[in-house]
């Protein structure tokens, strides 16, 4: 569905100088630098699956989102959407993709939704049928009928990020490219946008492109991830995998009566070397390294020596995974996550 | 404790300001070819009326005078277009005028030191070539020293006055949303009855009195009276300063009074 | 052609979309109206104040010269009744890296710009005062004008118009590279001003300029001399000028759309 072959985008980005000399100074002679913010990425994504596209700060992935929506030209290399250059069939594509920029309106600024989607509508040729269908699930899953009659610039983020997903919906498009589509949602409303995405994933077959600070945003509405660090693929596959491929793992407990804290604590860190343990009151936390101990080893040397009364093995941090990933690629001291 | 340390508060101010300028240096040219371009529409327009006019040189004014008046009135204009109208409305409808109040400055103090680089930087590079320009093409006044001085004095107070009318052209975003309406309106109002288009002195004498009674005329027309010595002596150089003088102070108290009431309702309504 | 009339059925609909935003804000239309009437007001002192002094200028009478007032106005008025947009283009729409969203729409993205200002309401004013001058004037001038005559103007005023448009999206486009064009595009329209006044009393450089450069000229000076004198000499480049300047135009705003960087996140 989606190609990207040695795509490359470069800008020119003039220099500034400190203060105020340097101000006057740039004002006479003025240097450019050129940035390459997507450094001859290529990878594939086949129809129907949701996709996160992560990456540290400055990985471009933005950028490549803007190039695979037709909305910027690549300097080199090329990306193929539904078999279509996106820049150069700008009005083919934008019948099949819906886009989400968090941070930057696609609505009619000073009419009301309902108003802008009529508009949407003729724009793209909407069915009736389509039109009705989608309006209902939005008005279920998003609430779009309390935002009725005001003027889209006079919403609150929220509000107006609903609309922008709702519009980026509204044809049916085949690809959905959402570049930060929850930012000033509450916790209700996120799940509802998960809930309305995998709804139209499972049944349009829709494709989902997602970029997002948002970790919890990921791991429930994709099911596969696209990680990007200096211009290259360091990993695509199930997100279930990746989190598996976590080095260290946790167990955490409670218990009841038997020795003290620190006993149990210096007890596990003797008889399982490799681990660190951490108190916090009651609750103790192991952590493991894969290789050594499986968790299943942790925990019946557990159940044997205390009397356990709570016990929470979690799934591995997203977070924590891609710092790892990161650092094993030879890239250390930046963020991780969806940071754009 | 040194009397002048409230001012350096604002210091940041002016030079952010100043810096934010420079970054776009094809702005000064471009005012530049916009001024250079209404100066030599005026003065073409004005050359052809004073050739083919019957009763001789109207008003008194011979070519070169004619052709300082208007040309300098192009230029005074770029001393005046200082943005401060534009950035108050905008603040105001991006609701940061209320962030601003957190601060310990006054808010119509920063945007007056934020707008003296404007000022500076439009008159250097901007003002001063347009006026070379001109001086090589065509026959200009030159002016008695006293006059020029006279002239530095006035236009220092034009562009206080010019200050204070921008402010309250911004301040209007408080009410309408249709800021840009506004300032068209101020722009060709201020154009017209400052003299600019129509020296003063060669308006009818009906129009030209109601322009004496409007604040506008001591942008423009003021300090040309000065530099072009078309004045009565001494008092009549007191009168010209002194109405100058007058209409900063009034249009100072009128600002005052409508930022305290725009204050109190932004207190009250919020951001 | 299919595409054609899906835009002109579109242009339809949101044309009927800016007139209900324009009941809708009232008092900005106003507004806006009212300062524009204020220009013209200001523009017709200027003629009348000029006219105490001298019988003509530069050849031309007064009425005349509210002729080609009025006149100017016209094309000028029609272009900012479709085309206002483009000044949100040069002043913050690349700036702000709002300009995407003409991007990701099935339709032509010059049209999905103007489109949202369709029937900018500043231009009924201008309409207005334009046709009244033209009226006023040409009734003192005993103007008989032939329906060919009345063709040629109608025709005249909607190419003046495309002038305008091409001028004001040339200068408009140059923000793909510039990020802002709008002191560029101030800078243009105040030349374009000029067309307000016989260029009969310019320095024959500026003349030449605002002939074949920046091509105002043919917006209101040359239809005027052409139906007040019949003199059809530079009249008839009227189309090739337009073609030209159209041409020139797209091509930037085409080039400028392939260099377009989405700023920010």
């Amino acid at each position: 569905m989606i190609v990207v072959e040695n795509l490359v985008k470069e800008f020119r980005v003039p220099e500034r100088e400190e203060g105020l000399s340097g101000s006057l100074r740039t004002l006479l002679t003025r240097r450019y630098r050129t940035v390459r913010a997507v450094d001859g990425v290529s990878f594939d994504i086949p129809a129907g699956s949701r996709t996160a596209y992560l990456g540290a700060n400055g990985a471009g992935k933005s950028t490549t989102v803007k190039m695979l929506t037709g909305v910027m030209t690549p300097t080199s290399g090329h990306c193929l959407v539904n078999g279509l250059e996106p820049y150069r069939n700008r009005r083919r594509t934008a019948r099949r993709i819906g886009v989400v920029f968090g941070q930057r309106s696609q609505l009619w600024w000073d009419l009301s939704v309902p108003d802008s989607f009529r508009i949407l509508r003729r724009i793209h040729d909407i069915p009736d049928a389509v039109y009705q269908r989608n309006l209902r699930l939005f008005r279920e899953l998003l609430d779009i009928d309390a935002l009725a009659t005001t003027a889209v610039r006079q919403l609150s983020l929220g509000q107006r990020m609903r609309a922008e997903i709702a519009a980026s919906l509204l044809h049916d498009p085949e690809v959905l490219f959402w570049d930060e589509p929850t930012i000033g949602l509450d916790m209700v409303l996120q799940e509802a946008v998960r809930e309305l995405v995998n709804r139209v994933n499972r049944e349009l077959g829709t494709t989902v492109l997602l970029t997002s600070h948002d970790l919890a945003d990921i791991t429930s509405i994709c099911d596969t991830a696209l990680v990007v660090d200096h211009g290259r693929v360091i990993y695509q596959g199930r997100i279930d995998q990746l989190l598996s491929t976590a080095g260290q793992r946790c167990v955490i407990f409670e218990y009841r009566g038997g020795p003290s804290p620190e006993a149990v604590a210096a007890e596990v860190e003797h008889a399982l070397p490799g681990t660190r343990v951490r108190l916090d009151g009651q609750r103790v936390r192991i952590d493991h390294p894969v290789g050594l101990l499986s968790s299943r080893e942790v925990l019946s040397f557990l159940l044997e020596r205390v009397d356990l009364t709570e016990c929470y093995v979690p799934e591995p941090d997203l977070g924590t995974v891609l710092k790892e990933l990161y650092t094993r690629n030879g890239h250390r001291g930046r963020a991780p996550g969806g940071a754009a | 404790m040194n009397p002048l340390r409230p001012a350096f508060r604002y210091t940041p101010f002016v030079t952010g300001s100043l810096q934010s300028l420079l970054r776009y240096r094809s702005m000064f040219a471009i005012s530049a070819v916009t001024a250079a371009a209404s100066a030599a529409m005026m003065i073409f327009l004005w050359r052809a009326v004073h050739s083919s006019s019957p009763d001789g040189p109207p008003g008194g004014f011979d070519t070169a005078e004619l052709t300082t008046y208007l040309l300098v009135a192009q230029i005074l204009g770029l001393l005046h277009a200082n943005r401060v109208d534009d950035e108050v409305s905008a603040e105001v409808y991006r609701g940061h005028v209320a962030a601003m109040l957190l601060k310990p400055v006054s808010y119509p103090a920063v945007r007056a030191f934020a707008c003296l680089p404007v000022i500076g930087t439009n008159a250097l590079f901007a003002g001063l070539p347009v006026l070379l320009l001109f001086a090589l093409l065509v026959p200009l006044n030159v002016p008695r020293p006293v006059d020029a001085l006279l002239f530095a004095v006035s236009a220092v107070l034009s562009a206080a006055v010019a200050y204070l009318v921008n402010l309250l052209v911004g301040m209007a975003a408080f009410v309408t949303t249709n800021t840009w309406g506004i300032r068209l309106m101020k722009q060709t109002v201020v154009a017209f009855f400052s003299g600019q288009m129509v020296p003063v002195g060669l308006m009818p004498d009906a129009l030209a009195a109601v322009t004496r009674l409007l604040p506008f005329h001591t942008m423009v027309d003021s300090p040309l009276t000065l530099l072009l010595g078309r004045y009565d002596g001494v008092p009549g150089i007191l009168g010209v300063l002194g109405l100058q003088l007058l209409w900063t102070a009034v249009m100072c108290a009128v600002a005052a009074l409508v930022w305290r009431f725009a204050v109190r309702r932004l207190e009250v309504l919020g951001g | 052609m299919r595409e054609f009339l899906r835009h002109a059925r579109l242009a339809w609909y949101l044309g009927g979309i800016g007139l209900q935003r324009l009941m809708t804000y009232r008092a900005d239309f106003a507004l806006g109206a009212g300062a524009f009437l204020v220009r013209v007001g200001v523009q017709t002192a200027v003629v009348g104040v000029i006219f105490q002094f001298t019988p003509a200028v530069g050849g031309w009478t007064l009425h005349e010269m509210v002729f080609l007032l009025g006149f100017s106005l016209l094309p000028r008025s029609l272009d900012r009744l479709f085309t206002d947009q483009l000044w949100e283009l040069g002043r913050r729409l690349v700036q702000q890296g709002e300009f995407y969203r003409y991007l990701i729409r099935p339709v032509n993205p010059l049209f999905a710009l103007l489109s949202e200002r369709f029937f900018h309401p500043d231009g009924f004013g201008e309409l207005l005062v334009g046709a009244a001058l033209v009226a006023w004037a040409g009734h003192h001038l005993d103007l008989e004008l032939t329906p060919a005559q009345w063709l040629a103007a109608a025709v005249l005023v909607f190419l003046g118009a495309l002038i305008h448009m091409s001028v004001k999206l040339l200068f408009a486009s140059l923000s793909f590279w510039t990020v802002t064009s709008f002191p560029a595009m101030h800078a243009a329209n105040q030349i374009s001003e000029f067309a307000a006044y016989p260029l009969e009393i310019l320095h024959p450089v500026m003349r030449a300029f605002t002939t074949w450069c920046l091509p105002f000229a043919f917006t209101a000076y040359v239809p005027c001399t052409y139906l007040l004198s019949g003199d059809a000499g530079l009249v008839v480049w009227t189309p090739v000028v337009t073609a030209a300047a159209l041409a020139v135009s797209l091509t930037v705003w085409h080039r400028g759309l392939a260099t377009y960087e989405m700023t920010g996140s």
